[in-house]
C-alpha cells in the first residue's frame, strides 16, 4: 500500500463531511456567551473544597500548637509541628499546581503545553508521597516524658513496635508510590478510584512525549 | 452581534471539519463528542482575540483543537456539569446518505487506536500539511515529524493490507 492510498481514504472522508456537515450557528453563539461562566467553575468544586479543608485543617493545627505550646509536652509538640509541616507542604504544592494548570496556554505547541499539563497531574503523586510521612507522629503525639520510666514496660514495647511500623511503613509509601507500580495490587487499592485517572493517564502522556524526545536526541 | 463574534463564527463556520474530525478521533462516543466540541470552540473564542492574523487560521485551530482534544482526559466527569448542555451540537453531520466504505470506516478506527500524540501527527498529516507545519502545530522539528510520521503510516498499512 502506498502513502497516496492512505490520504485518498481520507479525502473520501473529508469529502463526505464536506457534504454532509452542518454549522449551527446559533448553537455556536451560545457557546461564546458562555465565557464567563467556563472560566469561573475551570476550578472544579471537589479541587477547590480539597484545598478549602487542606487549609481549615493546617490552620486547626497551628492554633492548637500555638495555644499549647506553653504547656504542651514534647510529643505533642513535635508530632503535631511536623503533621502541621506536612501538611502545608502538601496544601501549598496541590495550590502550586493548580493555579499552574488554569494558567498553561493553550496558544502553543502541541508537544510543550501537553507537556506542562501533564507534569503538573502527575507530580500530584507527590503530594500524596509527602503526606504519607506524617503517619508515625500520629502514634506519637498523646505520649508524655513524664511516662518514661514509670509506664509499663508492656506498654512501650507495643507503643514502640507500633510507631516503627508506622514510620517503616510511611518510608515504603513514600518510596514506592510511583507511577511504575501502577500494576501492582496494592497501588490499585489505594488509587483505583476514578478521581485518580486523569493523574495517571498524564504520567502516560509524558511516557509518549519522552519517545518524541528520543527521537530529537 | 459585535464584529468580532461574527468574525468568529464565519472562521469557524470555513473551519468546522478541523473540529469535527478532531473530535472524532478523540471521542470513543456522540456524547463525548458533542461535549468536546462544545469545549474545543469555547476554547477557540477565549483565545481568538490573540490569534496572530499572520498566520494560517486552520493551523492555529488545530493547535487550539489538538490541545483541547488531548487534554481532555483531565475531566473525569461530563463537560456538560461545567458547561450548559445544549439542545443540540454546534457541529454535526447530517443524516448519513453516502455509501459504506470499509477502507474509510477502517481507517478512523485504526486512527483512534493510535496513541494521542501520534493521531495528532497522523490528522495533520492526512489533512495534507506540510512537514514544517505540522512541526509547527505540534512543537517538533521536521526530521523528529518525518521519523514518526513514517512509523505510524507503516503501522496503518500494515493493519489495513491485513484485514
Amino acid at each position: 500500500m502506498e502513502d497516496i492510498e492512505l490520504q485518498q481514504i481520507w479525502k473520501s472522508y473529508d469529502e463526505r463531511l464536506q457534504e454532509q456537515l452542518v454549522f449551527n450557528r446559533k448553537n455556536a453563539l451560545d457557546i461564546t456567551k458562555m465565557k464567563v461562566k467556563s472560566e469561573l467553575t475551570a476550578m472544579r468544586p471537589i479541587k477547590i473544597v480539597t484545598v478549602l479543608v487542606g487549609i481549615l485543617w493546617v490552620f486547626f493545627l497551628d492554633v492548637l500548637l500555638i495555644n499549647l505550646f506553653p504547656v504542651g509536652n514534647y510529643f505533642f509538640l513535635i508530632s503535631f509541628g511536623f503533621i502541621s509541616l506536612v501538611n502545608k507542604i502538601a496544601v501549598g504544592v496541590y495550590l502550586y499546581q493548580l493555579i499552574l494548570i488554569s494558567v498553561v496556554s493553550i496558544n502553543s505547541p502541541v508537544i510543550s503545553t501537553q507537556k506542562k499539563i501533564a507534569s503538573l497531574l502527575s507530580s500530584t503523586l507527590w503530594v500524596t508521597r509527602i503526606l504519607m510521612l506524617q503517619l508515625p507522629f500520629w502514634t506519637t503525639f498523646f505520649l508524655s516524658s513524664s511516662w518514661i520510666g514509670t509506664g509499663n514496660p508492656v506498654f512501650w514495647v507495643i507503643q514502640v513496635l507500633i510507631t516503627f511500623a508506622f514510620a517503616g511503613l510511611a518510608i515504603w509509601l513514600f518510596v514506592n508510590i510511583r507511577y511504575e507500580n501502577r500494576d501492582k495490587r496494592w497501588f490499585k487499592f489505594l488509587f483505583g478510584n476514578y478521581e485518580w485517572d486523569p493523574i495517571m493517564k498524564a504520567r502516560e502522556m509524558l511516557t509518549q512525549i519522552e519517545d518524541y524526545k528520543e527521537i530529537t536526541s | 452581534m459585535s464584529v468580532e463574534k461574527e468574525h468568529f463564527l464565519t472562521s469557524i463556520e470555513s473551519n468546522k471539519g478541523i473540529i469535527y474530525k478532531v473530535a472524532n478521533s478523540y471521542c470513543k462516543d456522540e456524547d463525548d463528542r458533542e461535549d468536546l466540541i462544545q469545549e474545543i470552540i469555547l476554547q477557540l473564542w477565549k483565545a481568538f482575540p490573540s490569534f496572530n492574523p499572520n498566520f494560517k487560521l486552520s493551523t492555529w485551530m488545530y493547535r487550539i483543537a489538538l490541545n483541547v482534544a488531548i487534554s481532555n482526559y483531565r475531566k473525569t466527569r461530563k463537560r456538560n456539569q461545567i458547561i450548559q448542555p445544549l439542545s443540540e451540537t454546534a457541529i454535526y453531520l447530517a443524516e448519513d446518505k453516502s455509501e459504506a466504505n470499509e477502507k474509510r470506516d477502517l481507517l478512523q478506527s485504526l486512527i483512534k487506536e493510535l496513541k494521542e500524540v501520534d493521531r495528532a501527527l497522523i490528522l495533520l498529516y492526512l489533512d495534507g500539511y506540510l512537514y514544517p507545519e505540522i512541526g509547527e502545530v505540534l512543537g517538533l522539528s521536521e526530521s523528529n515529524v518525518a521519523t514518526k510520521l513514517s512509523r505510524i503510516k507503516q503501522q496503518l498499512k500494515k493493519k489495513i493490507t491485513a484485514q
